[in-house]
């Protein structure tokens, strides 16, 4: 399945295909358009780092290269480089672009839950859901990124911290408490490892059935009564 | 944990893990060459390394090398294998020498940690470009944390079933273990790898045996890293 790409709020135009609220094309339209300059600009640069992900997915770190993403994005490699001085910069985007897709999918689940309802099973069942619609991107998010990639590593991190500050406040805790500082980040890290792998045994369309389970190990007490 | 667990785990090991007999001097090149491609992966990047890279650290001749390996490729997934199973020979043997799990769990951690801090170009090849090397090296990848995930599970013979982790326990620790692992040499910073050993124990004897046992094992740990800081962190007084 192939994800929604959305345009930046500054860039979404009054009316017509590419106002706020439709469903964005994949592909624009062949042509005299009369799309504004800005919003070619910009749907390039999600297509390609939309593309980015599956190229990754398809080709691995070892092989994949702009020509991939490129054509896989339908656009050439010299508007790739009008975009990003190099795949690693690509790369980079594409992961804050999943990770924020993910914070998203995760918040919007959260605070939608009936009252009563568990946040963190709830939060989780939306982190397995988009994984397994999009198994590219847990892949994507869960991998260790290569040495090359540093910025890319920065970006887990901060994934990884966001990821702890919901769960904290899944917990109903804002703060770490009595446990060691960095657990949370700890379990977070175990957690989208867990989860790469599964993907990576072809298990991605059984995310689902590993709910209980994340639950359960994330929700075992980590401070002595 | 329990040693028949450990010691199965090592049978499942085809490697040599006694001392060997005196190689022959071909056998001592293509090693060379096996660990000069982790070496040069680990400073390089999987991208950036070549042949003339690892024989520059190895010593040798292009020629030799191809009568040895069909390519640079084959020459990492071969040496890829034969590390990563001595590793998780080692970090077996170190549990297992020791009394009880926690201990073992500790023991096996230290292990790990020494290598990264000793080793951590090739630790770097072992845990973090194995991702981009892709096929049979992730395999062998997922075949050495699935047996240490496995000896981890042997405590469950000492857990009543009501309070027993999930199934998953061995491979969520494991990859935390790891992710935490690879944070530190994507930083660089390998000897600071062991200022995790008490979060980690924490996390992994927390998941199985709850919270009054990891606060021990915590403390444990970091009582340890205390007392041994320079002998563990290899760092001058």
């Amino acid at each position: 399945m192939r994800p929604p790409l959305e345009l930046l709020p500054g860039n979404v135009a009054d009316d017509g295909p590419f106002s706020a609220g439709q469903p964005l094309p994949r592909r624009l339209p062949r042509g005299r358009h009369g799309i504004p300059s800005n919003i070619v600009v910009e749907h390039q640069r999600l297509r390609l780092i939309a593309a980015m992900a599956e190229a990754l997915a398809e080709h691995g770190y070892a092989a994949v290269t702009t020509t991939h993403v490129s054509e896989l994005a339908g656009v050439s490699t010299s508007t790739f480089y009008k975009h990003f001085g190099n795949l690693w910069d690509c790369l980079l985007a594409a992961y804050v672009w999943s990770a924020d897709r993910l914070c998203a999918e995760i918040e919007v689940a959260v605070e939608g839950r009936a009252e009563d309802a568990n946040a963190l099973a709830i939060g989780i069942e939306a982190a397995l859901a988009f994984f397994a619609a999009e198994p590219q991107l847990a892949q994507l998010l869960g991998a260790q990124p290569p040495l090359e990639a540093s910025a890319v590593i920065a970006a887990r991190r901060i994934l990884v911290s966001r990821l702890a500050a919901m769960l904290r406040r899944a917990r109903g805790a804002t703060e770490p408490g009595e446990q060691p500082a960095g657990l949370d980040e700890r379990l977070l890290d175990a957690t989208l490892a867990f989860l790469h792998g599964r993907v990576r045994a072809g298990e991605a369309a059984r995310l689902a059935e590993l709910g209980p389970e994340l639950v359960a190990i994330l929700e075992r007490p980590r401070v002595a009564a | 944990m329990r040693p028949e667990a450990c010691a199965a785990a090592r049978e499942a090991l085809p490697v040599q893990t006694t001392a060997p007999a005196p190689e022959a001097p071909d056998k001592t090149v293509r090693e060379g060459e096996m660990e000069g491609a982790l070496q040069v992966v680990g400073e390089l990047g999987y991208r950036g390394a070549s042949v003339r890279a690892v024989l520059e650290y190895s010593g040798g001749h292009r020629r030799q090398f191809y009568e040895h390996f069909e390519s640079l490729e084959d020459c990492f997934a071969q040496a890829y294998k034969a590390w990563i199973e001595r590793l998780g020979v080692d970090v077996l043997e170190a549990a297992v020498s020791a009394p009880g799990w926690q201990s073992a769990v500790q023991a096996g951690l230290v292990r790990l940690f020494r290598f990264v801090s000793e080793r951590p170009q090739i630790a770097r090849a072992l845990f973090v470009e194995v991702e981009v090397a892709g096929g049979e090296p992730v395999a062998k990848h997922e075949e050495a944390l699935e047996r240490l995930a496995t000896a981890l599970d042997s405590v469950r013979g000492e857990i009543e079933p009501e309070a027993a982790p999930p199934q998953s326990a061995g491979m969520f620790v494991v990859g935390g273990i790891e992710a935490c692992v690879c944070e530190v040499l994507a930083g660089g910073s390998e000897k600071r790898v062991w200022d995790s050993l008490p979060e980690l124990m924490h996390l992994a004897v927390g998941t199985y045996l709850g919270p009054a046992a990891a606060e021990e094992a915590f403390d444990e740990a970091r009582a340890l890293l205390e007392r041994d800081r320079v002998r563990l962190r290899g760092e001058e007084q």
